[in-house]
């Protein structure tokens, strides 16, 4: 398509993708630029020292969430996926599809049932009232992408296995598990991503500050009217500390996050 | 992504004939056990309960209900608000797709020359689809403010006073702005789907329809466009199913206002419950949300058995 391509048409082609650049980053400057308004960094101090909502433990919580939400997902969703995928028993087709019918359902069309059950179980404002749920809704769709990856790994070499008397354990921990590996990633990336944006789950279960997500933090804060500058600022100011987290987090790992955002869209 | 060439062996083998491991009779249903548990039972549980407080007067918290049999789904057909939330839900997706599919291939068409930073530029588009709608919609929400915001800040400073509009408290406004955040959002989704299928095309494609004299526009519209079908068709269905799940970004931006001018079906049942009490009409609008994401799940798992074979 581009086979020669000449130096009039690269410079155009990098300006388009430079504004395209500047009006997708306008935003978050904006944020930086109306951060710093009237009292510069003094702006996020003052909100460091909210006496309500302390913006280091809301962090910590949509961290300490999405991190054990993930673990737990990638644990069970391992399991899952390998006899899927290698086992036979009855009613494997109907189990399995019965969970991926549930793979786009919103959260919010259930949330009578998920509210009067966190509540009679006396999960109110726990971690628990978040984590398990979050991993409930997420489990058909990583399920759905590490079976079929599991699928492309071949019967052969668990047969070897098996003669040589592994158990099945050993054989998801030696074989599956390293063979698995760029799939088990996507899955990581996307529960811990998914987690951590979860916003619906928090706002029913949560009504304590001290277990306010950087989602619920959000909405807090901007639900107050912001009426002179300096309360914008503030809010400006309060937006990125719990936004900067995951944007670092994404220059890290941009790759990962691309390849197991998509993932769950095409096969691999 | 990884190779796209092996195909799995459990599915090529006859399946009768083919002798499977040794298995214990129950081990399977060991290994697939918590998920059941935690998934199945959380799921199916709360999809009957639904159905059941369907069909019943209740407030949410107290034991007592009524059965009214068919009363709130008779009341969900004649409601306005419904039928508004369902024409929202298709101008929202109709715009959204149709916006971000443009804008998403043609991002990944200027990336696909490959010149110096393009994977900077791509990891910027990609960007907001990594942040949570929530912080974003709140972001955009100050700066769509008719007076504090600084979009009209702007247009204000250009003496374009004529432009610088309520872009939340007017009806029509509200939608667009509800429709641009989420392009804003999930376009670097659209582009990185097409560019990874685009590198996926063989070169010697390209320059057999450039012996035949095409040029770079009919490349990219006869060649390109079409062969990334399956792109496309994914695209759709996921902007139809996130239109679905549209919450976070309509509740924090405009609260479905104003009026009832970008209700959408879970801000509404949230409102009944929470606002209302009214647990069962809720759920019924909860049961027309999950009739319609079934299907849709059942679509998007047929889209995706094909993808292998379309790339």
């Amino acid at each position: 398509m581009y086979a020669k391509i000449k130096l009039h048409q690269k410079i155009i082609i990098q300006v388009v993708l430079l504004a395209l650049a500047l009006l997708w980053l306008a935003p978050l400057t904006v944020a930086v630029v109306k951060s710093l308004d009237i009292n510069g960094l003094g702006n996020y101090i003052a909100v460091l020292q909210h006496p309500k909502v302390h913006l280091g433990r809301v962090v910590f919580n949509s961290f300490f969430i999405a991190t054990t939400t993930t673990l737990l997902l990638v644990v069970i969703v391992s399991l899952a996926a390998f006899a899927f995928s290698k086992m036979d028993f009855p009613f494997k087709n109907i189990l399995y599809y019965a969970l991926l019918v549930c793979l786009t359902i919103p959260i919010a069309s259930v949330m009578t049932p998920l509210f009067v059950t966190v509540r009679s179980f006396g999960l109110m404002n726990t971690y628990f009232s978040l984590i398990l749920p979050i991993a409930a809704f997420q489990a058909p769709f990583l399920l759905l992408i590490l079976r079929n990856y599991f699928d492309t790994i071949p019967n052969d070499l668990l047969e070897a296995a098996t003669i040589d008397g592994a158990s099945s354990l050993q054989v998801l921990y030696h074989i599956m598990i390293p063979l698995g590996v760029p799939a088990l990633v996507n899955i990581m990336v996307l529960g811990f991503v998914n987690s951590w944006n979860e916003y619906f789950i928090p706002l029913l279960f949560v009504r304590k500050e001290e277990l306010y997500t950087v989602t619920l933090a959000a909405t807090y804060f901007t639900g107050s009217k912001f009426q002179t500058p300096e309360m914008v600022a503030q809010l400006y100011a309060t937006l990125l500390i719990i936004t900067i987290p995951s944007i670092v987090f994404y220059l890290f790992t941009q790759r990962y996050m691309q390849e197991g955002l998509t993932a769950g869209a095409v096969k691999s | 992504m990884a190779s796209t060439e092996q195909v799995s062996l459990a599915h090529s083998h006859p399946r009768t004939g083919h002798k499977r491991f040794k298995w214990s009779r129950l081990k399977p249903f060991l290994f697939i056990l918590p998920v059941l548990l935690l998934s199945g039972l959380f799921l199916y549980y709360s999809i009957g309960f639904t159905v059941y407080i369907s069909f019943h007067k209740w407030d949410g918290l107290n034991p007592d209900m009524t059965f009214v049999g068919l009363d709130n789904y008779k009341r969900l057909f004649a409601d306005r608000v419904i039928r508004q939330a369902l024409w929202n839900h298709l101008r929202y997706f109709v715009l959204g797709v149709g916006l971000q599919t443009i804008v998403g291939f043609f991002m990944a068409v200027l990336l696909y020359a490959r010149l110096p930073f393009h994977n900077v530029f791509k990891a910027i588009f990609f960007m907001p689809v990594v942040m949570a709608p929530i912080i974003i919609a709140s972001i955009f929400r100050i700066l769509l403010d008719a007076n504090f915001g600084t979009v009209n800040e702007i247009l204000r400073f250009l003496h374009l006073d004529f432009l610088a509009l309520p872009w939340l408290g007017d009806p029509t406004n509200a939608l667009w702005s509800l429709v641009m955040v989420n392009v804003f959002e999930w376009s670097g989704l659209t582009m990185v789907l097409y560019y990874s299928g685009m590198l996926s095309i063989p070169r010697e494609i390209y320059e057999a329809a450039k012996i035949d004299g095409a040029n770079f526009w009919q490349m990219i519209t006869r060649i390109t466009f079409p062969l990334l079908n399956g792109q496309t068709s994914i695209c759709i269905i996921l902007g139809i199913i996130g239109s679905l799940k549209t919450f976070d970004i309509v509740m924090q931006m405009t609260g479905g206002g104003p009026g009832i001018a970008t209700e959408f079906l879970n801000t509404y049942l949230y409102k009944k419950y929470v606002n209302e009490f009214n647990a069962g009409y809720s759920a019924a609008i909860g049961m027309l949300i999950l009739v319609l994401s079934m299907t849709l799940s059942i679509i998007q798992l047929k889209l995706y058995d094909r993808s292998r074979i379309d790339r």
